[in-house]
């Protein structure tokens, strides 16, 4: 792997020279907590941050939009011509986060695995450039929330990315993870990286982990009583009390990947068909014909989410839990029943169980 | 769009002809504009579905009640609500389009050499009626064949014709009931199970499969009696209906347990589904 370093003043370079060939995404602040990815314009360049907490609003939605048009279907006098347009553009996203990064990876064999491949997705994928932010400010990049420890997702990724950046606090290091990102790196303005600095990350990479809040999430006993059902109707129960049904913890997570298809009239004659993000969370998803839903009770659902996220047989077939760190869920949810309190409260009342 | 195959794209199809089956209930004949599609569709297996576009209001998904040995395609709808209503004001030489067909289907090669048992209720018969006929297409490749099926009333029994047929073919033991008896009906009176015990059927039980389609009340009660009788529950076989929205593994609507119904099913042994853990 190429390293390099690139000059404090001179990282948005990297933006410029990106914006050449894609449009760019990064993401900005507003105030505090306050944070969201945009695209890059000549106007709001100069406001780019890479030091702040994560917004909320997961970048996923560059790879699969929160709407997105499958085709439009012109009809008229009983002919019907259905209509696929493809304008994806090569789009970059500078300073996407590690476990975002690995919610891409979920995504990937995800829509791209299976019996099927998701053909949307995919073209927007393989046009995509990712530079990975590795989160080195506690308190800032890193916040009570993150638990990327206990997923294995963060705070540095180890895939995934074509360039990963790293503040070394003089300096950023400029690392390549695909050939596309090698090739980058062969602009002038990177220069050699010394043992010196690869030294430095290390030790900057192992105190940054020693601050992290969160760092004891059981999940592997968690997946393990999940997987075996031996979690107590009482534990699904109470966090279905907790859970208010808004579908926030669906709509920020960045490894979530159910949606609902509609179609709707724009002209005459003639119809597109959309997909819209969709959530587990309320209570028409599984409704069906005749008013019968199998998952009637909130706690059914909530049981769903939290199965599909961490049993062993979702993790074996995708290769990774459906969760990556990212502690959005945690900070939207009125309940607090995001990810890790669910971890907590599935362990301790199951481990009292075991110990019986 | 066009190196990858989009499996989110619909064929054009025509309707043929409309026949009214029972209240609220048509079948609907059509085929592919497309012969290409047509020839590539019919590998179809019993027991798949397909997801069929009404243009401006939806997809939905609707299983194949045909046998993919017969010569002609077609649904049997019940309307239930936006999409399958739109799909009942359709008229012959209308389009529409579908796609598919998707799911595992029966495994029917892998049951050579055992005793089918069909026990459908209402349209439950939908998905089974493709069994059968592909079963008695295949007739020396089963041993008996036996159709219990009922309705709540004889007005609601479906597919007369293929009925009459079955009623007077040998080699096959068909028998029918209704939960309320009119029209003049003589036959037997009671729920689907009823008919298991009565003294001019000889249920086989050992080396049988048998495949359970029905409303879920009837479900449960079938499955429990077939149990007492002595069926394994892997030689138990049904179909799960789940809100589905893609038909493909994508959009997690018929998510349950550790499958995803429209990808991993929809059919499933009783083992299986009792490992699910939601309701029928
Ligand atoms: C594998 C499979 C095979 C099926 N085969 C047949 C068949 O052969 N014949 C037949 O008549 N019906 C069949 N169904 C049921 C049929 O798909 C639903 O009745 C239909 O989707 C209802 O759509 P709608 O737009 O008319 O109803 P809507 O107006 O959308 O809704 C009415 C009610 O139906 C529910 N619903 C909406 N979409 C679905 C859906 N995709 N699946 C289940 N419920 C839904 C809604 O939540 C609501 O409660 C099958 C379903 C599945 C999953
Ligand atoms: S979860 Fe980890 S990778 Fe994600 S923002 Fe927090 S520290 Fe960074
Ligand atoms: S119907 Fe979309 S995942 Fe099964």
């Amino acid at each position: 792997m190429k390293a390099r370093i690139i000059e404090k003043d001179d990282v948005l370079k990297i933006v410029d020279l990106l914006r050449e060939k894609y449009d760019v995404i990064a993401p900005f602040l507003i105030t505090g907590r306050d944070t969201y990815f945009d695209t890059v314009t000549d106007s709001n360049r100069k406001d780019i941050k890479l030091h702040l907490p994560n917004p909320f609003y997961p970048p996923k939605r560059y790879v699969f939009p929160h709407i997105e048009r499958l085709m439009r279907i012109k009809s008229n006098n009983n002919n019907i011509d259905i209509i696929v347009e493809s304008d994806v553009k090569p789009l970059a996203i500078f300073g996407i986060r590690s476990c975002d990064l690995a919610g891409i990876g979920h995504l990937d064999r995800f829509y791209l695995g299976n019996a099927y491949r998701d053909c949307y997705y995919e073209a927007r994928r393989k046009k995509l450039f990712l530079v990975n932010m590795v989160c080195t400010e506690v308190g800032v990049d890193i916040t009570d929330d993150c638990f990327c420890l206990c997923t294995d997702t963060g705070p540095a990724a180890k895939e995934l990315f074509d360039l990963q950046l790293m503040d070394l606090g003089k300096v950023y290091l400029v690392v390549a993870g695909t050939q596309l990102g090698e090739e980058f790196l062969s602009n002038p303005m990177f220069k050699h990286a010394t043992e010196k600095d690869i030294e430095l990350r290390r030790q900057i990479l192992s105190e940054v982990r020693k601050s992290f809040k969160d760092t004891t999430s059981w999940f592997s006993a968690t997946v393990r009583y999940i997987s075996r059902g031996s979690v107590l109707e009482e534990t699904w129960e109470e966090i279905g009390r907790r859970c208010l049904e808004c579908g926030g913890c669906t709509y920020v997570c960045p490894a979530c990947t159910c949606f609902t298809v509609t179609d709707r009239k724009i002209g005459d004659g003639e119809i597109e068909r959309m997909r819209i993000w969709d959530s587990c969370a309320l209570g028409g998803f599984t409704r069906m014909a005749g008013g019968f839903n199998p998952r009637k009770a909130v706690h059914d659902r909530r049981n769903r989410r939290f199965y599909r996220k961490l049993a062993h047989y979702f993790i074996q077939r995708e290769l990774s839990m459906a969760c990556v760190g990212c502690g959005r869920c945690a900070a939207v949810c009125h309940g607090d029943v995001g990810m890790p309190s669910v971890v907590e409260m599935i362990r301790r009342a199951t481990a009292k169980l075991d110990a019986k | 769009m066009n190196e990858v195959e989009n499996p989110y794209l619909p064929k054009i199809a025509i309707l043929d002809r409309v026949v009214d089956e029972i209240k609220d209930v048509r079948t609907f004949y059509w085929h592919f504009e497309d012969q290409n599609e047509q020839l590539k569709f019919k590998n179809f297996l019993p027991g798949q579905f397909a997801q069929i576009s009404v243009f401006g209001i939806g997809e939905f998904p609707a299983s194949l009640p045909p046998s993919p040995t017969e010569e002609e395609t077609f649904f049997t709808i019940r309307t239930v609500g936006s999409c399958t209503d739109a799909f009942h004001k359709m008229k012959a030489g209308e389009k529409f389009a579908v796609r598919g067909p998707y799911g595992n289907g029966f495994k029917m090669d892998s049951y050579a050499g055992k005793n089918l048992i069909f026990v459908a209720g209402g349209i439950g018969l939908i998905p089974l009626r493709s069994c059968i006929i592909y079963a008695l297409e295949n007739r020396q490749k089963y041993e008996r064949i036996q159709i219990f099926y009922g309705s709540r009333t004889p007005a609601e029994l479906m597919y007369t014709n293929d009925l009459k047929k079955w009623g007077q073919s040998a080699g096959i033991e068909c028998y029918l009931t209704v939960d309320r008896a009119t029209d003049g009906w003589k036959g037997n009176v009671g729920v689907v199970g009823s008919l298991f015990k009565k003294p001019n059927v000889q249920m086989a039980i050992k080396n049988s499969i048998a495949f359970v389609c029905g409303p879920p009340v009837m479900f449960r009660f079938v499955i429990k009696d077939l149990l007492e009788m002595g069926f394994n529950e892997e030689d138990i076989v049904s179909t799960l209906e789940r809100y589905m929205k893609c038909g493909i593994g994508k959009c997690g609507h018929c998510c349950i347990g550790s499958a995803y119904v429209c990808v991993d099913g929809p059919v499933f042994t009783y083992k299986q589904i009792k490992k699910l853990g939601e309701d029928i």
